[in-house]
């Protein structure tokens, strides 16, 4: 893989495109410009490769969660928040075939050559614009025809028509107040409204269930729902009053994604492997690609792991020091002391960083998405830092024809 | 003109401080887009500063397009101003806690006035809010809400202004809204001075007071 460096001429009208035709609302995050000034190519051999282990590890996943359901005694070591773990035995009645399964596996490439896979985005992965109209403009600003993409979005919304009836209603459910929520919705609301489909923005209050379908009561808009495409994150639906929200766990309405994703979402997922896979489930492409995974107990004063949030989410709260701003690291730290169940130790990689065209050196996380057990196209970022958090830009991911 | 036309007007690529500017409200200017006329649109007179003070930041905290018309007001005086709004548009038919549209005409023909003005590219800025963003009142829970809060991410961080010569930043507004006084509070621990000026007093300092650790 390599960085194609955008012509310096032509960033700053790439960039306020970006904006304008790729549902990019927020190119600025502090004083990061969030829009890379490169493209991230990639040769056909990695592409394959990537498509194979997205597949495989999405497989390994989606077998591990069907158990799980089946068996919430192994779930216990998860440490799920207690509001989440009650509802969990209303989700018997998942049908996999009735509802749309959305899952993206971050890889890094490392010095020694290898992927590490640092944790799959399972239950509310964005990035779709990024992935789907970004890499176009890329190649268009490029002017280079020997590369190509697989748009993601063309992949997610061929999945939703074979699930949801013609012209149906379907609600994105989402925090209402932020725009970068906002953003990756209005793009797939887009989408569907052009194939036909009626759009809802709401909040994850808005529904109400009945004999397990959903309503909407949003003001103007009230009536059934042929299917809802949540990002509101599960552990934040938990916190919403008064309790409206516990029907998404046994709706029959077809949810992209249903909360059976809780199970591979929360980063201790690993920690069940040893009996996930005591029972017969194979696990071994995630054993081949997470690093190490154990306790916080377990890595007392190993200086060669890291910790991570449970439920983190876009790099925030890890403990990579030479990541960390100011006096985070010992927040971190302190946060890691006094709740080791909601964190759990990973042994750290060595990310190979990419040299720019500039000589510039950036870290890679090559998120890889599947749809209904099919690979479905990248979303990446680069970051100066081996940590790729909120002040990481996205970039283009292109395929070497 | 077209969002993309607008925003262009507000954010010359070759100005400081235009790569805060948030393209949200400028998107939604589209072509279903439907306007209003909220008033005339006229550019107060300022007293309270004649002109840019160079480690001085403003931001202009008032309700609806008054910020823009005030920001407007400050141009003209060589500030350079930078519409940080981030409210998005309520769904069809639903009733919203928050009118965004008034942002929106405001920014059109703000960019009207704001093309008559030439303002220095190292101006100091004079970044532009809406105080109806913290509208939370739902009669109840069918309505859509659409406020919003400003995060210290959506600026710049005091490290920066302060590498930038800013060691001042005057809030222009009936209070310090809590949304802005988590991210000044961090700022005045970094050696930033924070005053404020209402409508009615002077300019004077302040000391905030830390907010509650939850409130980070």
């Amino acid at each position: 893989m390599k960085l194609v460096s955008i012509p310096k001429d032509k960033y700053d009208e790439y960039r306020i495109d970006l904006m304008f035709d790729a549902y990019k609302w927020d190119p600025q995050f502090f004083d990061s410009n969030t829009i890379a000034k490169q493209a991230l190519v990639i040769t056909d051999e990695e592409h394959k490769e990537l498509e194979r282990l997205t597949e495989q590890l999405d497989e390994e996943t989606r077998k591990a969660e069907d158990l799980l359901n089946k068996n919430l005694k192994l779930a216990k070591p998860l440490a799920l928040p207690k509001k989440i773990y009650k509802e969990l035995k209303k989700m018997k009645n998942y049908d996999p075939d009735k509802h749309i399964r959305l899952m993206r596996y971050d890889f890094h490439p490392t010095i020694e050559g290898k992927w590490a896979v640092s944790e799959v985005n399972s239950d509310v992965p964005g990035g779709f614009a990024e992935s789907s109209i970004m890499p176009q403009m890329a190649i268009d600003v490029l002017n280079e025809k020997s590369y190509w993409y697989k748009n993601f979005g063309d992949i997610l919304t061929n999945a939703i028509i074979k699930k949801v009836k013609a012209k149906g209603t379907i609600v994105l459910v989402h925090c209402t107040s932020y725009s970068d929520d906002r953003q990756v919705m209005q793009f797939l609301g887009d989408k569907l409204k052009q194939l036909g489909f009626r759009i809802i923005y709401a909040a994850a209050d808005h529904l109400r269930f009945k004999n397990q379908e959903a309503f909407s009561i949003l003001d103007g808009n009230e009536g059934k729902v042929d299917a809802i495409i949540r990002f509101t994150p599960l552990e934040w639906l938990i916190d919403i009053k008064p309790k409206h929200w516990e029907g998404y766990f046994d709706t029959i309405t077809p949810s992209c994604n249903h909360p059976i994703a809780i199970f591979a979402q929360t980063k201790r997922f690993p920690l069940v492997w040893d009996q996930l896979e005591k029972q017969g489930i194979r696990l071994s492409t995630w054993r081949q690609l997470l690093p190490e995974t154990v306790e916080v107990k377990n890595a007392k004063h190993k200086n060669d792991y890291i910790f991570k949030p449970a439920c983190g989410r876009v790099g925030e709260k890890i403990s990579i020091k030479e990541a960390c701003k100011e006096d985070e690291y010992r927040k971190i730290m302190a946060d890691v002391k006094k709740y080791p169940k909601k964190y759990l130790a990973q042994k750290k990689f060595n990310s190979k960083s990419l040299i720019s065209e500039e000589g510039e050196s950036f870290h890679v996380c090559l998120g890889s998405y599947s749809v209904e057990g099919k690979h479905a196209g990248y979303y990446a970022r680069i970051s100066k830092l081996p940590r790729i958090d909120s002040y990481a830009a996205d970039i283009s991911v292109l395929i070497e024809k | 003109m077209t969002g993309k036309e607008i925003y262009k007007i507000w954010a010359p690529t070759e100005a400081k401080w235009v790569d805060w500017v948030r393209p949200v409200p400028f998107v939604g200017i589209n072509e279903s887009f439907e306007g209003y006329e909220v008033d005339e649109f006229l550019i107060p007179k300022i007293n309270y500063i004649k002109e840019p003070i160079s480690d001085m930041a403003i931001i202009i905290d008032l309700p609806g397009n008054n910020s823009i018309k005030e920001g407007i007001a400050l141009a003209k005086i060589g500030f350079r101003p930078i519409p940080i709004y981030n409210g998005t548009d309520e769904q069809n038919g639903a009733t919203a806690t928050v009118d965004n549209r008034a942002i929106k005409m405001g920014l059109i023909k703000g960019a009207l006035e704001l093309k008559k003005i030439e303002i220095p590219d190292n101006a100091p800025p004079a970044f532009l809010l809406d105080t109806n963003r913290m509208n939370r009142y739902k009669m109840d829970q069918s309505v859509f809400d659409n406020s919003w809060d400003i995060y210290a991410q959506d600026m710049p961080s005091a490290e920066y202004f302060l590498k930038n010569g800013i060691n001042k930043i005057m809030v222009r507004g009936e209070s310090i809204q809590k949304d802005l006084k988590k991210i000044l509070y961090t700022f005045q621990t970094k050696g930033i001075q924070i005053f404020w000026i209402n409508e009615y007093e002077n300019i004077k300092q302040v000391r905030l007071i830390k907010p509650k650790e939850k409130d980070f």
